[in-house]
C-alpha cells in the first residue's frame, strides 16, 4: 500500500465531505454540524444506557429475554441502515473511482477508503455503541462469557456494511444507465415502503378487523380464559418467528446470546465466524464486481453518458404531444400536454404518487374496515367533503412547486413567447387528472362506503372542485414566489432556500384552513335539517351552495391568472436562476 | 439598415463583480455576428441579458427594433427570436420529438408544420435514430443539436447561439454550418458565440470582442482580415500574448 497516496484519498474523502456537509447557506452548515454533534452525544448517550440496562435492568432477565433484546437491536439496527441506504442509493460513490482510474492510483486503496465511508452512517454511529454498551453491561451482571458478544455484534455489523456495498455496486452497474438508475432507485424506494408498511397494515387494517369482529366475554371467567388462549396462541406465534433466527444470519447475535446466557459458547463463537466469513465474502465480491464495472468488463457500462445508438425506430411516432385540448388555448394545451408527460415519466412522481396511494388505502382501510366504526349520519357528507379536501392535501407538494421539476427545461418556458398567464394555466391542467383521481377515488369509495345519495356525491365533487381551485391559486402563488429545484430522480429539494422551506411548512400547515370553505355547504345543510323543513332540503341546500363555492372559487382562480402572470415574468429570471443553479 | 441588436451601456453586476460593463453592441440585420472573449469574459452574460434570460444591472437592451425592457414587447419579440442558451433548455423526461413538438405549439405553428420541421430537422441533427430516448440520456453533443433544432424550428428572424458547435459531431456541424449560412442569406441575423475562432473566422461577417465585461473590437471581418488572421488580432486586443512560455521550462526536458 502506498502510504502517501493513501493519505492524499483520505484527505480527498474528507474534504469531498466537508464541503458536502457544508456547503449552501450558513444555516445548512449550522443544521449540518448540530446533526453530526448529536449524532456523536446520542451514540455516546446509547453506549452509557447500554451499559446501565445491560448492568442493572437485564440481571436475572430469562436467556430467551435476553436474545428478544438482541433481536430488538439487530432489527433497529437493520431498519434504520436500510433507510441510510435508500439515501445514499441516490448519490453516486464518495469517491468516483472513475474520475480516478487515469491516475496512477491502486484502486484497492479507493475501494477500501470508499467502504470504510460507507460505515459514516447515523445507523451504525447509534448502533455499534449501544450493542458495545449493552455488552460490557451484560459482562458486569452475567459474568465474562458475554464479552463474546462484542466480537459477535461487531462482526454482524461488519456482514451487513459489507453485502450492502456488494449491493451498492451491484446497482451502480445496473444504473449505468441514468433513466434506468431512477426507475432502480424508485422501485427500491417503493419496495422499502411498502415493507415497512407491511406492519402498519397488518395491524391498524387487518389485526384490527380482526379485533373488532371479536365478541366480548359474557363473564370475568370467559375474558379469562379468552387472554389465556390468546396468550398461547401469541407464544406459539413468537416461538414459531424465533426458531428461524438460525437461518438468517444477522440473528446469529440473538441467538449468540441467548446460548451465552445458557453457559454455551459455540453458538457465539461459531457466529463470528460465520458472520466474519460471510461478510469477507461479500466485500470481496464487491471488490471483484467494482473493479470488473470500472474497467468495462461487465454487460453494464461506466457511468459515462451513453452515445450508442438504440434501435432504429419503425414505429409511428407518439402523436401526445401533438393533441388538441378542446377549449383550451394552443400555448396552454402545449405546456399541460408536455408537463404531464414529464411528470408521468419522472420516477421520482410516480413513487411519490404510488407512496399518497398506499398511503391512502392504509388510512381507508384503518377507518373502514373497523366494523366498529359508527358515525351520526349528519357527519358523514362532511367525511366526503374532508376526502375532496384530502385530495387536493396529497398533491399540493406539487402545486405548490409547479416549476421545481422543469429545471433546465423552465428556461424554455422563460424563452417562449407564450403569454405567462397561459403558461400558469397549461401547468395547472398538467397537475388536474394527478389531483382528480385520487379526488374522485377518495370521495366514490366514501360515498359508496356511507351509502350517500347522489346529492351528496355531486356535492362532494363540486366541493373538490373549489378545493382544487383555492390549491391552484395557492399554488401558482409559492411557485411563484418560493420555488425550489427538485434534484432529478428524487423528490429532494436542492439548495431549498429557507424562506421557501418555512413557506412550504407554513403554507401546509395553513392548507386547511384555506380549504374550510368547502365544509360551509354540508354545514348549511346540518343546519336546515334540523330545522323544520321538507326532508328532501339539506341535500338540495348542500348540492346548491356547493355550486355557487365551485363557481366562486374558479372565479376567484381565472381573476388570479392575470395578476399571477405579471408575477411570473416579473420573476422569471430570479426563479430560473433557483431552479437551474446546480446545472450551473 | 434594419438594426437586429442594440445595446446602451448595457452592464451587469453579480454583487461587487461587474460581468458587463457599459456594452455598447450595434449588429445590423442580415448579419452574421461572432462574439469571442476568453473564458469568463462576459460573453453568456451578454447573451442571457439579450435573451431575457437574466436582468441587466443597468442599460437598454432593443431587439428588433424593440425596447425589452417592457414585457409585452419582450413577448413579441420572443416569438421572432430563437436561442440555444448557454445551459440549455431541455426537459429531462421529453424525447427530442416531444421537444420540438412542444416548442413548435409554443411558437403557434400549425400542427401539419410542426411535423414536417420535426421530421427535417431530427433527420439533419442525425436525431431519429434516437428517437425513443429522453433527452437526459443524451450526450452532451446531442442535447446541443436538439438545442439548435429547437431554435430553427420557429423559422426565427434572430437567432442566439451560445457556443452551438461545442461537442457537436463533424457532420451535424457542417449541416449546421450550412443552414445558418442560408438563413443569413435569406435576411435572418445570427449571433454566435464560439471559442472556435476557425469557425467564427468562416462563417461570420462582423465580430466583437469582448474581455473583462468590456468590448475591445468590433467590426467587420473584412477589417479584421486586413490586420491579420482572427486568432493574432484576438490574442492582441485581450492582451495575453505575454504569457511567459519559459515558465514551464522544466517540460523542456
Amino acid at each position: 500500500m502506498n502510504w502517501p497516496q493513501l493519505q492524499t484519498i483520505l484527505w480527498l474523502r474528507l474534504r469531498l465531505a466537508r464541503n458536502q456537509f457544508f456547503r449552501g447557506s450558513g444555516l445548512g452548515a449550522v443544521v449540518a454540524t448540530v446533526f453530526l454533534a448529536a449524532a456523536v452525544v446520542s451514540g455516546l448517550a446509547l453506549f452509557v444506557g447500554g451499559l446501565l440496562v445491560g448492568k442493572f435492568a437485564l440481571v436475572g432477565v430469562s436467556s430467551l429475554h435476553l436474545m428478544l433484546v438482541w433481536v430488538g437491536l439487530t432489527v433497529g439496527f437493520i431498519f434504520f441502515w436500510s433507510l441510510g441506504l435508500l439515501t445514499e442509493l441516490q448519490r453516486s460513490e464518495t469517491i468516483d473511482l472513475q474520475r480516478l482510474m487515469h491516475l496512477p492510483v491502486l484502486l484497492g486503496q479507493l475501494f477500501f477508503i470508499n467502504y470504510l465511508a460507507s460505515h459514516a452512517a447515523v445507523s451504525v454511529i447509534l448502533a455499534v455503541p449501544a450493542m458495545l454498551g449493552l455488552t460490557f453491561g451484560l459482562v458486569l451482571s452475567h459474568g465474562p462469557a458475554m464479552l463474546l458478544l462484542a466480537p459477535l455484534a461487531l462482526s454482524m455489523v461488519f456482514m451487513v456494511t459489507a453485502w450492502t456495498y456488494c449491493l451498492r455496486g451491484w446497482l451502480a452497474a445496473l444504473m449505468s444507465n441514468p433513466r434506468r438508475r431512477r426507475n432502480v432507485v424508485m422501485g427500491i424506494t417503493l419496495g422499502f415502503i411498502l415493507i415497512f408498511q407491511l406492519p402498519n397494515l397488518y395491524f391498524n387494517v387487518i389485526a384490527r378487523g380482526n379485533r373488532d369482529v371479536a365478541q366480548p366475554a359474557a363473564s370475568p371467567e370467559e375474558a379469562q380464559r379468552q387472554r389465556e388462549t390468546r396468550r398461547v396462541v401469541d407464544r406459539s406465534r413468537l416461538e414459531q418467528a424465533l426458531a428461524v433466527q438460525p437461518f438468517l444470519p444477522p440473528f446469529w447475535v440473538s441467538v449468540g446470546a441467548q446460548a451465552l446466557a445458557e453457559g454455551r459458547f459455540g453458538p457465539a463463537l461459531l457466529g463470528t465466524l460465520g458472520c466474519l466469513g460471510l461478510g469477507a465474502l461479500g466485500l470481496r465480491r464487491a471488490y471483484r464486481s467494482t473493479v470488473r464495472f470500472y474497467r468495462g468488463e461487465t454487460g453494464g457500462q461506466a457511468p459515462v453518458a451513453s452515445t450508442a445508438p438504440t434501435t432504429a425506430t419503425a414505429s409511428a411516432p407518439d402523436q401526445f404531444l401533438e393533441r388538441i385540448l378542446p377549449g383550451v388555448p394552443e400555448q396552454a394545451a402545449a405546456v399541460a400536454l408536455a408537463t404531464f408527460r414529464s411528470l408521468l415519466r419522472a420516477p421520482e412522481v410516480r413513487m411519490n404518487l404510488a407512496t399518497s396511494f398506499i398511503v391512502m388505502v392504509i388510512m381507508m382501510g384503518s377507518m373502514f374496515m373497523r366494523r366498529s366504526l359508527k358515525l351520526p349520519p349528519a357527519a358523514e357528507p362532511f367525511i366526503v367533503t374532508g376526502m375532496a379536501a384530502l385530495a387536493v392535501f396529497m398533491v399540493f407538494q406539487f402545486l405548490g412547486n409547479q416549476f421545481g421539476f422543469d429545471r433546465a427545461g423552465f428556461r424554455a418556458l422563460v424563452l417562449s413567447p407564450a403569454d405567462r398567464r397561459l403558461i400558469l394555466l397549461g401547468k395547472n391542467l398538467a397537475h388536474l387528472p394527478l389531483a382528480a383521481v385520487f379526488g374522485l377515488l377518495l370521495i366514490s369509495v366514501a360515498t359508496i362506503y356511507f351509502s350517500l345519495s347522489l346529492a351528496v356525491f355531486g356535492a362532494a365533487l363540486l366541493q373538490f372542485a373549489a378545493a382544487l381551485s383555492l390549491g391552484f391559486t395557492a399554488g401558482n402563488l409559492l411557485s411563484i414566489m418560493v420555488p425550489y429545484r427538485i434534484q432529478p430522480g428524487t423528490m429532494k429539494p436542492t439548495k431549498m432556500p429557507t424562506v421557501a422551506m418555512l413557506a412550504m411548512i407554513f403554507a401546509q400547515l395553513l392548507l386547511p384552513l384555506a380549504l374550510a370553505p368547502a365544509f360551509l355547504p354540508p354545514a348549511a345543510a346540518l343546519y336546515w335539517a334540523n330545522g323544520d323543513w321538507p326532508a328532501w332540503m339539506p341535500d338540495a341546500v348542500n348540492l346548491l351552495l356547493s355550486s355557487l363555492l365551485a363557481g366562486a372559487a374558479a372565479a376567484l382562480y381565472w381573476h388570479t391568472l392575470a395578476p399571477f402572470a405579471r408575477l411570473l415574468q416579473k420573476r422569471e429570471t430570479k426563479i430560473l436562476d433557483l431552479l437551474s443553479v446546480e446545472v450551473e | 439598415m434594419d438594426v437586429a441588436v442594440e445595446t446602451t451601456n448595457l452592464t451587469r453586476h453579480f454583487g461587487t463583480f461587474c460581468a458587463v460593463d457599459q456594452l455598447n453592441l450595434r449588429i445590423e440585420s442580415g448579419h452574421f455576428y461572432g462574439f469571442l472573449g476568453p473564458n469568463g469574459a462576459g460573453k453568456s452574460t451578454t447573451i442571457k441579458m439579450l435573451t431575457g434570460l437574466l436582468g441587466p444591472s443597468s442599460g437598454i437592451v432593443r431587439i428588433l427594433g424593440e425596447d425589452v425592457s417592457d414585457p409585452q414587447r419582450a413577448l413579441a419579440v420572443k416569438r421572432r427570436i430563437g436561442v440555444v442558451p448557454e445551459n440549455l433548455a431541455l426537459f429531462d423526461n421529453l424525447t427530442a420529438r416531444e421537444y420540438l413538438t412542444f416548442i413548435g405549439r409554443m411558437y403557434l405553428l400549425p400542427p401539419a408544420t410542426v411535423r414536417e420541421r420535426c421530421e427535417q430537422l431530427l433527420a439533419v441533427m442525425d436525431l431519429l435514430k434516437d428517437e425513443k430516448k429522453l433527452t437526459l440520456e443524451f450526450s452532451h453533443g446531442m442535447k446541443k443539436k436538439l438545442a439548435l433544432a429547437a431554435a430553427l424550428i420557429p423559422d426565427p428572424e434572430l437567432l442566439f447561439l451560445d457556443e452551438p458547435f461545442e461537442g457537436v459531431d463533424a457532420v451535424a456541424s457542417r449541416a449546421l454550418r450550412d443552414m445558418l449560412k442560408r438563413c443569413v442569406e435569406r435576411g435572418a441575423t445570427v449571433f454566435l458565440t464560439s471559442h472556435v475562432l476557425e469557425i467564427v473566422e468562416r462563417l461570420c461577417t462582423d465580430v466583437g470582442i469582448i474581455s473583462g465585461g468590456k468590448l475591445v473590437h468590433q467590426g467587420t471581418m473584412e477589417e479584421l482580415r486586413r490586420d491579420g488572421s482572427l486568432e493574432d488580432k484576438f490574442i492582441k486586443v485581450v492582451g495575453n500574448d505575454q504569457v511567459p512560455a519559459q515558465t514551464l521550462s522544466w517540460l523542456e526536458g
